[in-house]
């Protein structure tokens, strides 16, 4: 049809579409400082929620819900909403791992008026990844249920410790479910259970999920283009904070140190791995090295795994210190303009020449960077390199 | 907070005002000042009811001499239930504020069957019986049988109050019905009566139209009020039709019939009372030739509101010779019934003036105007004499004197038609007269001459000047406020054509036309996939809804849209559509969704709200014109021509716009609610439709969306409710359309705010 193609041209720039409301021209007439500034703005507009000192539900297990109902089909995320999501999904699963490492994820399809699950609560990013790859075939069809995938996942969540934090995120599409009883019902066990129950709404805001995730605590947001879905997603691979009601205990746990037996060691058997012993066979392979549980001398190939004979959670303490950083998040920094800066106007990090409007300096040491730089740095690095210098050299 | 409005202070008992708010409040002011009536439109949601309450209460504080009441009316029982807590919040404020109890009085009034607390009399279903038996036991006649024979069965409650409450006045206080409930309880009094009987020495009084509006009523309840009364219409917009409701009589072939033994038992009881109590019909008579005397009395000491029904010179006269034995009042009741049965025995439409039908009864039956003009008091009195306890038993022959004198004290403003048919069935004879009431001035009339200032207001009054054009008076202000938003939670859409470019219209001409059905269809279809939780979709009649249904569902469109939300459907029963509107509500809650069809004009349309999910968008399928072929209608139109110079279409034109408004508007409840508003017919794009739309609807009409394809629809329908999905807090509104007292009192606010108000 000739009228949709120029609407669908449009939805490229999803994320500048509003833009002629906050457009100003500058004294010369030209309109290219404000783009700047809003390419700026977004940029910069990150979530800094300093929850300050509260306790964070470091052992996390989530499982995510992902309606494959007939409205995934719809064309305005590109290719359609279902493809988009796997593939986000995919990046989602890489960084709750790297940054919850000590966390379990576990996946539900919902369609048709009922509620599969495509993959266990496991610590593996890899398993999940593949499956969510294979799922990109899935022909959506029917309705989702809300109460069935809820339900589903609070058959494994309600055994799961109290210590842990129990998450499910539903991303949804449809605007209508189909249950097989008051859901109303089920939120008060959920709420008993202390499971917290976010939704990310591909579409527009639907009241059940508005309750659902106040009465639960959780967040409820609606995506508004590809880009915003990403960051919605994001949010959710920090960990939240725990209400202050739930259980608090020490947990026992393994730090199996990596060996591999030498070749030259005759005495040296391979063996598999616990952990593929149960799944297919296909993938088990006989090796030589391996963590071994310091209780039992089971040996596994991966961590973080609980392990499958005496139940000991098995972690790598590089693991743990990864997770660290969420209890002290690196201060945000302060914003200032260039023309301050007495110094030569160079970033501390990546060298580069300070040309935007703006610097951003650290405020324990005061060391200038970039915007790209304090993006990466509060992202990825989670610790300033100037502190970190002025530490070492003293 | 405190507010200076224009040099008055006015205590606002919230921490944050809207803009417009506070100028509808100065606007308010100015029209309390001059002593005149005013017309003022603001959106639903807004805090119209505070602000009014707020402004005049500070006003009555302030000139205790120039205002000394205020008359709140609205529709129905749970608005106005709304407005006495808004009331009491207010008085709480004020105690709060400076520190000294509050000696206001102001109190709820409604009808027996929400006040009564008779143990048997209130179990009573319906209004009718719940009066009649009330009326048999608290009769004045009644009670003095009681003096001779004390086992007849009596209204304790009432008996206390009259013994009692009539020397102690109702303490001061916010009084709701619960509230006059419970009072009457713990003393032991009838709660109506001593509302009734309160109401004349209230600062405030809230109760329905009809107690101001409907003669019958009018005369009964409101015609002690004060002259220095600020008399405030709520959701006024239908006001005209109110009016003229309550003027107008429709007699039916039953009608007759039962007024026929209401004579038959006239006669019997006159005939029992003459072999007993002679003395009783002697003393009537005598009454009688003293004429209306007393009533004459009361008039002119201007305390009364005058009765329409009643014009002044009648009360001068007495009652004719004719009817003044009550066997010839009887007879003279059979003449004119029997007139009226042979009337009603016509083949074909007659339509006459009201000089036309009075001669034509002198022709056939000589019945002269005079004793006509004496029907509805002679009749009155008869049944006081005769002690006839159950009142409600003759409401035919009541309803038939009425029309007697309406008939022949109005020779304008009013037509005749009687029809021997209905249209839709031409083979089933089913007589009926109308007897219908053109002008809605009349029975306003004395509303707007008795009371110093008259508010009119609603949220939907556009164009704001043909109210005053058709209830014939003259404001001294008239505006129209937008809706200041901090996001722009509001989206009018108007769908012109379908996706396959056919033009979408409820005209007559297109109406069965397959093509348009399916792209209305289809549009539903859409909208169902796209919008969260309710839709409410309004058609222009029944008989096109059904038309309509009928035909989706054999194209399967039907089955296609219940895949995405339940579908209901309001129908003219109230039970069933009560029972409709309770599922329909339970889906959007559960995350089903639905849909609701209904109709314009009907119940769901005027007094139901569809606040937040319950109504995330609302469609108006085609134009809401009234039935155009009606004859009642064709003899109004004609009457506002010559009386008024209002052509026809341009009162069809204003009477569809405010219905589809009121339609529309029932989604947008507030400032944090949002919906989308889809027009479904491309005759809204045209000027003259657009332009009649309320002005907070039309600003945001823009020229891109006139008209749309169902595709485009969708495509912006889904844009809008992502937009409006994201998280939005009270901080965003604060200091646009949310102010503190600082931001308010700041200059450049002040300047915004005398822009809001549209004057006209």
């Amino acid at each position: 049809m000739m009228d949709e193609e120029p609407e669908r041209a449009k939805r490229w720039e999803g994320g500048y579409e509003r833009t002629w409301e906050v457009l100003k021209e500058d004294e010369s007439g030209s309109l290219k400082a404000t783009v700047e500034e809003i390419l700026f703005q977004s940029k910069r507009k990150r979530v800094i929620e300093n929850y300050g000192k509260v306790r964070l539900g470091m052992m996390r297990h989530l499982y995510v819900v992902v309606d494959c109902s007939r409205s995934m089909d719809d064309h305005d995320l590109k290719p359609n909403r279902l493809t988009s999501t796997l593939k986000l999904m995919e990046a989602f699963v890489e960084e709750y791992f790297d940054q919850n490492p000590i966390s379990q994820l576990g996946i539900i399809t919902t369609k048709n008026k009922r509620a599969e699950k495509l993959t266990d609560l496991a610590g593996n990013p890899k398993k999940h990844t593949a499956a969510l790859k294979k799922a990109v075939d899935t022909v959506c069809v029917g309705e989702p249920s809300l109460y069935n995938s809820l339900n589903l996942s609070i058959q494994t969540l309600k055994h799961m410790p109290g210590h842990t934090s129990r998450e499910i995120l539903i991303i949804l599409s449809s605007l209508t479910t189909c249950d097989p009883a008051n859901i109303c019902e089920l939120i008060k066990t959920l709420k008993s259970l202390k499971v917290r129950v976010s939704v990310i709404g591909l579409s527009a805001e639907v009241r059940v999920c508005t309750v659902l995730t106040r009465e639960t605590g959780g967040s409820y947001h609606v995506i508004l283009d590809e880009s915003h879905f990403k960051e919605l997603l994001m949010l959710h691979v920090r960990p939240p904070p725990v209400s202050s009601s739930s259980e608090c205990s020490l947990i026992r746990m393994g730090f199996p140190q990596h060996i591999i037996a030498s070749l030259t060691d005759q005495d040296a058997k391979p063996s598999f791995s616990m952990s593929q012993l149960d799944s297919n066979s296909s993938e088990a392979a006989l090796t030589l090295g391996g963590y071994f549980c310091p209780q039992c001398h089971t040996k596994y190939t991966e961590l973080p795994v609980e392990c499958k004979v005496c139940g000991l959670t098995l972690v790598s303490a590089p693991h743990l210190a990864r997770s660290f950083h969420h209890l002290f998040p690196l201060q945000a920094f302060t914003e200032s303009p260039t023309e301050e800066l007495q110094e030569d106007r160079f970033c501390q990090a990546c060298q580069g020449e300070l040309k935007d409007k703006s610097i951003f300096s650290c405020p324990s040491c005061g060391s200038a960077f970039c915007v790209e730089c304090d993006f990466f740095i509060h992202d990825s690095l989670h610790c300033c390199p100037g502190c970190i210098h002025s530490q070492t050299a003293p | 907070m405190k507010l200076n409005i224009d040099g008055l202070l006015v205590y606002f008992p919230y921490d944050y005002i809207y803009p417009e708010q506070y100028s509808y409040m100065l606007e308010l002011k100015r029209t309390l000042d001059a002593k005149g009536h005013g017309v003022l439109e603001m959106p639903s949601g807004t805090g119209k009811t505070i602000s009014l309450l707020s402004l005049i209460v500070a006003y009555q504080k302030a000139f205790p001499l120039e205002v000394t009441k205020l008359i709140y009316c609205s529709r129905t029982v749970p608005e106005i239930e709304k407005v006495v807590e808004e009331l009491r919040k207010l008085m709480e404020f004020y105690s709060k504020q400076t520190g000294e109890s509050n000696n206001f009085l102001a109190l709820a009034l409604s009808s027996r069957k929400n006040l009564c607390i008779h143990p048997e009399v209130s179990a009573l279903r319906f209004g009718k019986e719940v009066d009649g038996k009330c009326h048999s036991l608290t009769a004045s006649y009644i009670r003095a049988q009681r003096h001779a024979d004390p086992d007849q069965p009596v209204c304790r409650f009432y008996e206390e109050f009259d013994s009692v409450g009539r020397q102690v006045p109702l303490p001061a206080g916010i009084y709701n019905l619960d509230d006059l409930k419970d009072f009457g309880r713990r003393k032991g009094w009838c709660p109506y009566y001593l509302a009734r009987y309160s109401i004349l020495h209230a600062n405030i009084v809230v109760y329905s139209y009809h107690y101001l509006l409907d003669p019958k009523i009018a005369d009964l309840v409101s015609k002690e009020l004060a002259k220095k009364s600020v008399v405030v219409f709520d959701e006024a917009h239908n006001i005209d039709n109110v009016c003229i409701d309550s003027m107008s009589v429709n007699i039916t072939r039953r009608t007759l019939d039962r007024c026929q033994t209401n004579v038959d038992t006239l006669q019997n009881t006159i005939q029992n009372i003459k072999e007993t109590d002679a003395v009783k019909l002697k003393q009537e008579y005598r009454r009688l030739v003293e004429g209306l005397k007393e009533a004459n009395v009361a008039r002119e000491t201007d305390v009364y509101l005058a009765n329409p029904v009643l014009p002044d010179e009648i009360l001068q006269e007495a009652v004719p010779g004719t009817i003044r034995t009550a066997e010839h009042f009887v007879g003279f009741l059979r003449r004119f019934l029997e007139y009226l049965k042979s009337r009603l025995r016509v083949h074909h439409v007659v339509q006459e003036s009201t000089p036309q039908f009075l001669k034509d009864i002198f022709d056939k039956v000589c019945i002269d105007r005079k004793p006509l003009r004496f029907c509805a008091e002679r009749l009155q009195s008869l049944l006081r004499t005769l002690e006839i306890a159950d009142i409600a038993d003759f409401s035919a022959v009541t309803l038939i004197s009425n029309f007697a004198t309406l008939v022949s004290t109005y020779s304008q403003g009013f037509t005749i038609i009687i029809e021997p048919f209905e249209d839709r069935t031409p083979t089933i004879a089913n007589p009926v007269l109308h007897f219908s009431c053109m002008d809605p001035s009349i029975a306003i009339k004395p509303v707007f001459q008795r009371f110093q200032s008259v508010i009119i207001t609603s949220g939907t009054l556009s164009p704001l000047d043909i109210y005053p054009r058709i209830l014939d008076f003259r404001p001294v202000t008239m505006a129209s406020f937008t809706m200041t938003l901090a996001r722009t939670c509001l989206c009018p859409l108007i769908v012109g054509r379908g996706n396959d470019q056919v033009a979408l219209s409820s005209k007559f001409e297109t109406r069965e036309d397959f093509a348009v059905i399916r792209n209305y269809g289809n549009l539903l279809l859409e909208m169902s996939a796209v919008v969260p939780d309710g839709i409410v979709a309004f058609f222009t009649s029944y008989v096109y809804m059904e038309n309509i249904v009928a035909s989706w569902y054999e194209q399967g469109i039907l089955e296609n849209i219940q895949r995405n939300k339940l579908i209901f459907i309001e129908t003219p029963d109230a039970a069933e559509t009560s029972m409709a509107l309770e599922k329909y509500q339970e889906a959007c809650e559960n995350g089903r969704g639905a849909i609701l069809l209904s109709v314009a004009r009907g119940k769901v349309s005027e007094g139901i709200d569809f606040v937040h999910h319950f109504g995330r968008a609302v469609i108006m399928f085609g134009v809401p014109y009234v039935y155009t072929q009606s004859r009642i209608l064709k003899a109004r139109l004609e009457y506002l021509r010559d009386q008024f110079q209002i052509r026809e279409n341009d009162f069809l034109t204003f009477d569809a716009m405010r219905h589809a408004a009121q339609c529309v508007g029932r989604a947008i409840r507030g400032k944090t609610d949002y919906g989308l508003m889809i027009f479904a017919d491309k005759r809204y794009a045209r000027a003259d439709k657009r332009g009649k739309l309320p002005r907070w609807i039309q600003e945001h009409i823009n020229d891109g969306s006139l008209n749309l394809t169902v595709d485009e629809a969708v495509h912006l329908s889904k844009h809008f409710l992502r937009q409006m999905a994201q998280p939005f807090k009270q901080e965003d509104q604060l200091g646009l359309s949310l102010l503190t007292l600082e931001q308010l009192e700041s200059e450049e606010m002040l300047q915004k705010i005398a822009q809001i108000a549209h004057q006209t």
